[in-house]
């Protein structure tokens, strides 16, 4: 299975939430817009407060804050996102508190599953207590999910978002490879504290901070393994950010908290590599 | 037709409300609904928000300096922002009053100007340009004035810091709406990073918001 993209540049999951961002990007510069992550039951997310900004990253613990996979289901199907699948190619984000979590909702997304073009498993939220992070720190239990839902989702192509916690890449890669699945994106948030004036914050850290580590991520999986279909996310800012990440091995590259400082970012970042490869 | 633009805005004049407060006038005038607010790109990694206003007949920005973000804004004379975002503010009938601060200042003179409430600012700094609305400074003469207004208006709007919307909702009561100030990244209802617990459950400052009725809010 391949995956065309139309522009390397994608939304990620997330900082984008449902579609939102559309309203500043050109359709025809944007690659795929990704979800935020749809879990098997609603959640209503942490307590806040749930962000803080520095000026080079943004933490944050949402925690999922989503409806919940059933009322998405219905949703989709009636038309709530056409406007968004009538600009761009979307990618579903499934995410759950638990490996049976993980399988149900890939059953439950089945009657929609045709409207996307991919399924990105978030197997990284740093910000829910089960399920994300916690999952991947038993190998075993990944490798049964990764099998299963690549045995519901048959002819979808599945990517695997992981970090830096709780599994090396190179091993989440092996996985990817081992269970049938598509691609992989690098990295999510990494854990973090940050203090404020009424106590602390404890969410995943991310923007411009993360470039170098998603660098080494995206690198080392690319000299592993030739042929994977790799997504670059964390700390892509300007059109030097998407190239350096397309130079070490990404096939597209994911935007994130950089729409917080720019929501037309992705044009200007689509001329930029344009300007840069011509 | 866009909901929301991503636009350069121009300062055309700035000056100090208060020791740490500056009124930003735009050369653009830009279509609102008072209530509704804009974020402006800073050397932070996210925008901050501002709620939108006039002086006079001009779109104004009030700021407060915060920190560095803030102060950098105060300096500049041309910067990137995108609006006109959040939930307008449709007042209930009958005539209203605008409590704010200097940070919401020209909040309060939109209000003025497109709902005809009365405007009052409390300060606690002493106020360093001449306003059209009364002003009382500092909290000993802020408590006694709410008291004194306290029934001769069918609704207030406050825009202050938390204390002086606690203690306008306490004191007043119904009829009490209050505009909240929380961290945000987007500003569009994307990245749910503005949620604040009310008595209805979690609610987005963005989209929901910034204005609520004061019965909804755990002051």
């Amino acid at each position: 299975m391949v995956l065309n993209l139309r522009s390397p540049l994608a939304v990620a999951s997330g900082p984008g939430g449902m579609g939102e961002y559309m309203e500043f990007i050109d359709p025809e510069t944007l690659g795929a817009y990704i979800l935020k992550t749809i879990t098997l039951h609603p959640k209503e997310g942490a307590t806040p407060p749930r962000l803080r900004a520095g000026k080079d990253f943004v933490i944050n613990r949402i925690g999922l804050e989503n409806p919940g996979i059933d009322v998405f289901v219905e949703d989709v199907a009636s038309g709530k996102y056409n406007y968004l699948f009538e600009k761009v190619p979307v990618i579903l984000s499934l995410g759950g508190d638990s490996p049976d979590e993980y399988k149900e909702i890939a059953r439950k997304s089945l009657p929609i599953i045709d409207r996307f073009i991919a399924v990105e498993y978030n197997f990284s939220c740093p910000n829910v207590e089960a399920g994300g992070l916690a999952i991947v720190s038993d190998r075993m239990v990944l490798k049964d999910i990764m099998v299963s839902v690549r045995d519901i989702l048959k002819d979808t192509f599945l990517i695997a978002k992981f970090g830096i916690e709780g599994i090396f890449v190179e091993q989440a890669s092996d996985m990817v490879k081992d269970t049938g699945w598509n691609g992989i994106t690098l990295i999510n948030t990494i854990r973090g504290i940050v203090k404020t004036p009424d106590g602390y914050i404890r969410g995943g850290i991310s923007g411009a901070v993360l470039k170098p580590i998603g660098m080494r991520a995206v690198y080392e999986v690319r000299q592993r393994h030739g042929d994977m279909f790799i997504m670059a996310s964390g700390g892509v800012y300007t059109p030097e950010d998407a190239k350096d990440y397309l130079d070490v091995g990404a096939n597209a590259v994911q935007i994130g908290s950089a729409l917080f400082k720019n929501p037309s970012i992705i044009d200007e970042l689509y001329e930029g590599l344009s300007d840069k490869s011509s | 037709m866009h909901r929301w633009e991503n636009k350069t805005i121009h300062i055309k004049k700035r000056f100090k409300l208060t020791d740490d407060t500056y009124i930003l006038v735009l050369r653009e005038h830009i279509d609102f609904t008072p209530g509704q607010f804009i974020m402006i790109e800073n050397p932070m990694a996210t925008r901050k928000p501002f709620i939108l206003g006039y002086f006079g007949e001009d779109t104004a920005l009030a700021v407060q300096v915060k920190g560095e973000g803030t102060r950098w804004i105060v300096n500049q004379s041309v910067l990137r922002a995108h609006y006109p975002l959040g939930k307008p503010f449709i007042p209930p009938q009958g005539k209203g009053i605008a409590i704010v601060s200097p940070a919401s200042l020209t909040f309060g003179c939109s209000m003025f100007r497109i709902y005809g409430t009365d405007v009052l600012l409390g300060s606690r700094k002493e106020i360093l340009t001449d306003i059209p609305f009364p002003s009382v400074i500092g909290d000993s003469a802020f408590a006694d004035k709410i008291r004194e207004i306290k029934g001769g208006y069918d609704y207030y709007v406050v825009n202050g810091s938390r204390g002086m919307e606690k203690f306008v909702y306490d004191t007043v009561g119904e009829g009490v709406f209050v505009s909240l100030e929380e961290y945000m990244a987007c500003g569009i209802g994307a990245c749910k990073g503005c949620a604040i617990e009310t008595k209805d459950g979690i609610k987005h400052v963005c989209t929901d918001g910034p204005i609520f009725r004061g019965d909804e809010i755990w002051f």
